[in-house]
């Protein structure tokens, strides 16, 4: 009894206390960039011809939501790194047993995308402008393409990926 | 329960209780990535200083572990992109730079450090990323489970880095 009594005032408290914290909000909001809105509300100024309420609750809609275009390419890369992902843990165990060019080519070509998407991720938490995002990625792209080609030459011209840790391991 | 009357109030909020606050959504013309960028332009231009965040901040198991995933991701990456532009500059072959390096006699313990060096970001980069394909399958985001799965994980790396050190 005595807890149910405590939770109605904690409730009756915060209602109170939020509702009248939005009024100063909107209060506020009106009195310092919109004088006249609240004296005459039903008036549509000019920047406000889009939203002429009080306030608004602006938000994000997904482009699939009011676009046709919906793109799904963000969520298809995603999808994409882990089955990546889960590709090269299979390569692991395929390159102890069955060691050879065509586990070496696969090894080369997982490892470099994995490590591009990664480091692409990286690239996405860190870097903030629209120059510095192009450059970076742009780097990246080439870090990428000089691995592959590094690797690729390595197995064509050398002794392998798998036969190299082979080796590196045996002393 | 304070914290639950909140969360509810919350909801209450925008399902217009106080209907004349909010009673229109309004989608904005900019996306969010833009929105992103345009906080970012702002805040350097006016060069605003950034809030203690990852300075003050108390560390936790699980924000070591992540950070750590990314960095031996960052280290095992460049080690591979180290290795592929030496293989095209270098004119000799490997066996040629492994058999001067071993020519070196180093002694045992430190070729057995150093497989176990190579072989530890290897390992836990691979069983913690295990560990994200299972939170990518909505599997072990309880609190109790993230610490369990990561106190396994670091066992399964220290033991597969000492074995692998020892062959």
């Amino acid at each position: 009894m005595n807890i149910k009594l405590v939770h109605i005032l904690e409730l009756l408290i915060l209602n109170t206390s939020v509702f009248l914290y939005c009024l100063f909000l909107s209060l506020s909001t009106a009195l310092l960039f919109r004088s006249s809105s609240l004296i005459r509300p039903l008036a549509v100024q000019k920047k406000d011809r889009d939203c002429p309420y009080l306030i608004s609750a602006k938000i994000h809609a997904t482009p699939s939501n009011y676009a046709g275009s919906g793109s799904k390419a963000a969520s298809l890369h995603w999808t994409g790194e882990r089955i990546l992902s889960i590709a090269l843990l299979g390569l692991a165990p395929v390159a102890f047993c069955y060691p050879g060019p065509a586990v070496d080519y696969s090894l080369a070509a997982a490892l470099t995308v994995h490590g591009h998407w990664g480091l692409g991720q990286i690239v996405t938490d860190y870097v903030h402008g629209d120059f510095k995002i192009k450059m970076a990625n742009a780097g990246l792209f080439l870090l990428s393409t000089v691995t592959f080609a590094g690797l690729c030459y390595f197995n064509y011209h050398d002794v392998g990926i798998c036969k190299a840790v082979a080796l590196l391991w045996s002393k | 329960t304070l914290l639950t009357t909140v969360a509810r109030q919350g909801q209450c909020l925008s399902r217009s209780q106080f209907g004349v606050l909010y009673r229109h959504a309004v989608p904005m013309g900019t996306t969010a990535n833009e929105e992103m960028n345009k906080f970012w332009a702002k805040n350097t231009r006016l060069n605003r200083p950034v809030s203690p965040h990852i300075s003050i901040y108390k560390w936790s198991i699980p924000m070591l572990m992540s950070i750590s995933h990314r960095g031996t991701g960052v280290a095992l990456s460049s080690g591979i992109s180290a290795f592929a532009l030496a293989a095209l500059v270098l004119p000799e072959s490997y066996p040629y730079y492994l058999d001067l390096i071993h020519s070196m006699t180093f002694g045992p313990q430190f070729l057995a450090f150093s497989k176990f060096a190579l072989a530890f970001p290897v390992a836990y980069h691979t069983f913690n990323g295990i560990r994200h394909l299972a939170w990518d399958l909505g599997k072990g985001f309880k609190i109790p489970e993230v610490y369990r799965s990561g106190y396994i994980v670091v066992a399964l790396t220290v033991l597969t880095s000492i074995s692998l050190a020892a062959m």
